[in-house]
């Protein structure tokens, strides 16, 4: 049996792919892959909704984008992340970071520590 | 710098929309085709593998929409859909749509031509640099002041606003004088003062309005000259030659705009003027609308009229314009200047004002000019304005009927886009942007509709008018605004509630059905269905419209067969000013008896006279008369008229005792005078007594100072709408006079004959305001004809409106019932039921509206008192009559839909679903 997938949580998708355009400029396709590759296909995203995301990345200014030859030579769209980017990765990851600890933290207390 | 990417990235979507939507197709396809790949890669086969990356995809129009929203072009994107959509809807159902547009460029063109008069003639600033800084001076004080004659002008009162205080805007050269020269506060202070002159151009004499300006008058306006130069201080010092500007329409008319025309001169009141420039086109004087033909130096003032000397120091005669100095507020002026002036009116040898009377200076803003047509015109302006605005309402109403039957029409059409996805909120703006593209359409079409109404209100007003008026409609910034305005207004007002509605909409039912069954028509046949409601909200404002026009037309018609006491019909009147040309005396009695000699000799004249004024003019004098002994306070107020040999034959004025004057008696000044008086002088005076060797005395004189000699029939002397009051004749020897000709055909036809007698006596002349007795009357009416005429035309236009949206209401739901009246006539109905069905619900309608529209035009028609004549304004006649004619029309309005429902083939409306 295959372990179920898990749904996005909301409002993580941007920071996924902020993360995965931090490690090398990608085409939408690439950056779905480097998702779920990293993720080792724990995540599920649909395919879809991730054009919007990026239009919507692309609109704030936290990536950029040219056209660039693929891998396999043919036209594509390389997004990347631009130095605003860079900083509302860093703080999104700190954001999320603090959040997990607290979520930890609350998640496993035990009856005897309150 | 996100905020520069978030810009741009929107510039781009919205500059290089067909590029983005290429290049995001592209981006899309890479993706699915290297999903493809992979998945071939594999082993899947590529149909299914094409199929498989398609749907895990989800939907591509979907995540394209989402894309075009995240980049923010939307809005934009979806206002062109929605315009594209619109304009393809529209054009689909012109009939619809020419309607719609046609009645919205009536009400908004209406209401733009009356903003554009109300914009002529209160609104707009004088067209010269900073008018707010522009003020008149003025003075209120609670007392009269003791002076030999003052110059009222109505415009004044009116400016300084204080009704319980006396005030006036004229001061006395003297005055003028020393202000000017201690004053701080002015940049500028100049002093006018205009008058009737008569000018010689290329041999003939014309009365022309010339306005005495001193040297600073148009340095302190700021207007500069189209050609040549402007009058300056150096023209108005003592000796200065005379000089002209001349107004640019005077120019245009009078010279054909000759361009060489500085140098040139011109004759006024028999005195040369150089022409040293002309005004600027906009330019046409202090009162906006009334042009003056042309400005001469205030110095030249004792040569033009030598017979009035102005110079005297307590004569207020010179109106006076000042300019404040930058920053400097009017109370901070009106303290400065009465420093001067108080002490000036109430410390001299003779004061004009003690100083208990508080004389005050105040300075209205004369930003908007002096205000002569303002006070003229508010009124009727202000009347016809709120019609307009009912018509508005109407054409909205009626609009919006419209768009609701349409919209219950294209039910299916917005439930099929419900079912594809589009929220409320896009199908209600979808439909407003319909009603603002049809409002626009129509308020396009209505600056045309007002650019052409205006004018000839205008031109109405002008020809009606004691002195011709140049009225500038053109549409400036604020009448496009206004009209921009009320466009927005009407769209929003008609589209809205066909928007709500079509938004409302359940999809199943709506889907399934056709519009029609049965099932339907309970719910659009309730009684207050909105359609409904709309239909009689137009029939009753229209019967305030009509019960309104219907008033006015009675008090017209009231005025107009008054009979004033003498017969109106075949007399010719015409002024001639001898006065400005130096008649006097013996030589003025001549000229009127030889001018009026020759002109009852003139073939086709029955008679021929002369008085002060001509009757009904609005021109009269008021005197007192008393028995000798008699107290002043049992005096007699009285009309007096002088008046020249057989004037009561010419108006064929009744002489009911005594006698006429005699020849002698024009020309003897012998005590006691003779006098002639009307009956009710004769009852009010001296009640039983014999009125004929009477003597009265009048005001002013101790000893008795006229006789009685005849006693004439009761007439109408000042104004139509005026009681008939006391009156006196007396014989006429000095001043200016008017002549009546007692015509035997036509008057008009005497025209040339008379300017030919006038020339042939002295050529210097000049013959003013011929015209006809009745014209007369009829400019005297003129503000009523204006308001009647035109709320007749508004009130017929309502009622056209009210019925349009009546029969558009019932044709459109004949067309909806057509299955309906199908099964009921193969049931058995017959087309009289039918008729009845159609017909009855319009006339329930038309009735409903107008018995609601009889309530609110009783609370609205009492603020018409004030125009109406010998008629309530809850006339019963004339509301009943309006209703009449409103349910008519209305029965008329139904006919037709009526017909084509009784026209139904049960067969064919079964079959049909």
């Amino acid at each position: 049996m295959v372990e179920k997938q898990l749904d996005l949580l909301q409002g993580t998708l941007d920071m996924l792919i902020l993360k995965a355009v931090s490690l090398g400029p990608l085409h939408g396709y690439g950056i779905l892959l480097r998702i779920q590759q990293v993720s080792k296909e724990r995540l599920e995203i649909q395919q879809g909704s991730l054009y919007p995301a990026l239009y919507r990345l692309e609109h704030q200014g936290w990536i950029a984008s040219e056209w660039d030859a693929s891998e396999n030579n043919r036209k594509a769209k390389y997004y990347r992340l631009t130095a605003a980017g860079k900083r509302r990765l860093q703080a999104e990851t700190e954001k999320w970071n603090r959040m997990a600890d607290v979520i930890a933290g609350i998640l496993g207390t035990k009856a005897e520590e309150v | 710098m996100t905020h520069w990417s978030r810009i741009r990235s929107w510039m781009q979507a919205n500059l290089w929309r067909s590029r983005m939507e290429r290049e995001m197709d592209a981006e899309l396809r890479f993706h699915m085709e290297a999903y493809t790949e992979e998945l071939m890669r594999g082993g899947v086969l590529r149909e299914e593998a094409m199929r498989r990356a398609r749907l895990e995809f989800g939907g591509a129009e979907r995540v394209k929409e989402e894309c075009r929203e995240a980049r923010g072009i939307d809005f934009v994107e979806s206002l062109t859909q929605d315009i594209r959509y619109g304009l393809r809807v529209l054009r689909k159902s012109p009939g619809f749509t020419a309607t719609a547009i046609l009645t919205l460029a009536l009400g908004i063109g209406a209401n733009t031509a009356m903003f554009s008069l109300i914009n002529a003639i209160m609104l707009r600033s004088l067209p010269v640099p900073n008018p707010q800084q522009l003020v008149i001076l003025g003075w209120t004080a609670r007392q009269e002041p003791e002076t030999t004659q003052e110059r009222v002008w109505s415009g004044c009162q009116q400016m300084l606003g204080d009704q319980n205080e006396h005030g006036n805007c004229s001061f006395s050269l003297a005055l003028f004088q020393q202000m000017r020269a201690q004053q701080s506060v002015f940049s500028g202070m100049a002093a006018f003062f205009d008058i009737d002159s008569v000018a010689a151009i290329n041999g003939q004499a014309i009365t022309t309005r010339a306005e005495f300006v001193s040297g600073d008058w148009f340095s302190t306006l700021g207007v500069r000259p189209l050609l040549g130069r402007i009058i300056n201080p150096a023209d108005d010092a003592r000796g200065g030659a005379p000089v002209a500007v001349l107004g640019y329409r005077f120019w245009q008319s009078k010279f054909a705009g000759d361009p060489s025309i500085v140098g040139k001169t011109i004759t006024i009141n028999q005195i040369l003027f150089t022409i040293v420039g002309v005004a600027p086109p906009g330019f046409l004087g202090l009162e906006p609308g009334i042009p003056l033909d042309f400005w001469v130096p205030l110095s030249t003032e004792v040569a033009v009229t030598p017979d009035f000397d102005r110079r005297v120091p307590d004569l207020l005669w010179l109106e006076i314009l000042g300019r404040l100095k930058p920053g400097m507020s009017v109370a901070q002026a009106e303290s400065a200047m009465n420093v001067i002036f108080v002490p000036s009116v109430t410390g001299s040898a003779n004061p004009m004002f003690k100083s208990t009377d508080e004389p005050r200076i105040k300075l209205p803003s004369a930003s908007h000019g002096l205000g002569s047509l303002r006070a003229s015109f508010s009124e009727p302006l202000f009347f016809l304005m709120i019609v307009v605005s009912i018509i508005l309402l109407i054409a909205c109403a009626n609009v919006a009927g419209l768009m609701l039957a349409r919209a219950a029409g294209r039910q299916r059409e917005m439930a099929v886009r419900f079912a594809l996805g589009a929220s409320r909120w896009r199908i209600v703006r979808q439909v407003l942007t319909e009603s603002l593209m049809l409002s626009l359409a129509g308020g396009a079409l209505g600056i045309l509709f007002a650019y052409w109404g205006a004018s000839s209100l205008g031109a109405f007003f002008s020809a009606n008018y004691y002195m011709p008026l140049d009225i500038d409609v053109l549409p400036d910034s604020r009448i496009l605004g206004f009209t921009f305005a009320v466009t927005m207004f009407a769209g929003a007002l008609f589209g809205l509630a066909p928007a709500l509605r079509g938004s409302r909409c359940e999809l199943t039912p709506a889907l399934k059905e056709r519009g029609g069954a049965l099932s339907g028509w309970h719910a659009r046949w309730r009684w207050f269905s909105l359609g409904n409601a709309l239909v009689v909200a137009q029939v009753a404002l229209s019967m305030v419209v009509l019960a309104g026009a219907g008033l006015l037309v009675r008090t017209l018609v009231n005025l107009e067969t008054i009979n004033p006491g003498f017969d109106t019909h075949n007399v010719l009147l015409f002024g001639i000013d001898n006065t400005l040309i130096g008649y006097k005396g013996a030589k003025l009695e001549n000229l009127y008896s030889d001018l009026r000699n020759r002109l009852a000799a003139l073939p086709g004249v029955t008679s021929a006279s002369y008085s002060m004024a001509p009757l009904l003019s609005g021109a009269y004098m008021m005197t007192d008369y008393r028995k000798p002994g008699a107290s002043e306070q049992r005096a007699l107020g009285t009309e007096l008229l002088p008046i020249g040999p057989s004037f009561f034959e010419t108006m064929r004025l009744p002489l009911v005792a005594g006698r006429t004057f005699t020849q002698e008696e024009f020309s003897s000044t012998v005590k006691p005078g003779p006098m002639i008086v009307n009956e009710m002088f004769a009852r009010k005076l001296l009640k039983e007594e014999n009125p004929l060797g009477q003597l009265v005395a009048d005001a002013g004189s101790i000893v008795a100072n006229h006789e009685i000699v005849g006693v004439v029939a009761d007439a109408k002397y000042q104004g139509l709408r005026h009681e008939i009051t006391p009156t006196a004749y007396v014989p006429l020897s000095d001043g200016c006079a008017s002549f009546e000709l007692r015509t035997a055909a036509n008057p008009k036809a005497l025209i040339p004959a008379v300017r030919e007698v006038v020339n042939e006596i002295d050529s210097n002349i000049p013959v003013l305001a011929v015209k006809t007795q009745t014209e007369e009357i009829e400019r005297q009416l003129y503000q009523e004809r204006l308001i009647a005429a035109l709320s007749t035309v508004f009130a017929l236009l309502a009622l056209v409106l009210a019925c349009i949206g009546l029969y558009g209401l019932l044709s459109y739901e004949v067309t909806q019932r057509r299955h309906e009246i199908g099964v009921r006539m193969a049931l058995g109905a017959q087309s009289r039921d039918v008729l009845h069905l159609v017909v009855g619900q319009g006339i329930a309608l038309a009735v409903t509206g107008a018995v609601m529209g009889i309530g609110a035009a009783v609370a609205v028609t009492r603020f018409l008192q004030s125009l109406l004549y010998e008629v309530k304004p809850a006339d019963p006649f004339t509301f009943a009559g309006v209703a009449i004619l409103l349910v008519l029309v209305a029965m008329a309005a139904c006919y037709i839909p009526a017909r084509r429902a009784m026209r139904v083939d049960p067969m064919d409306a079964l079959r049909y679903e």
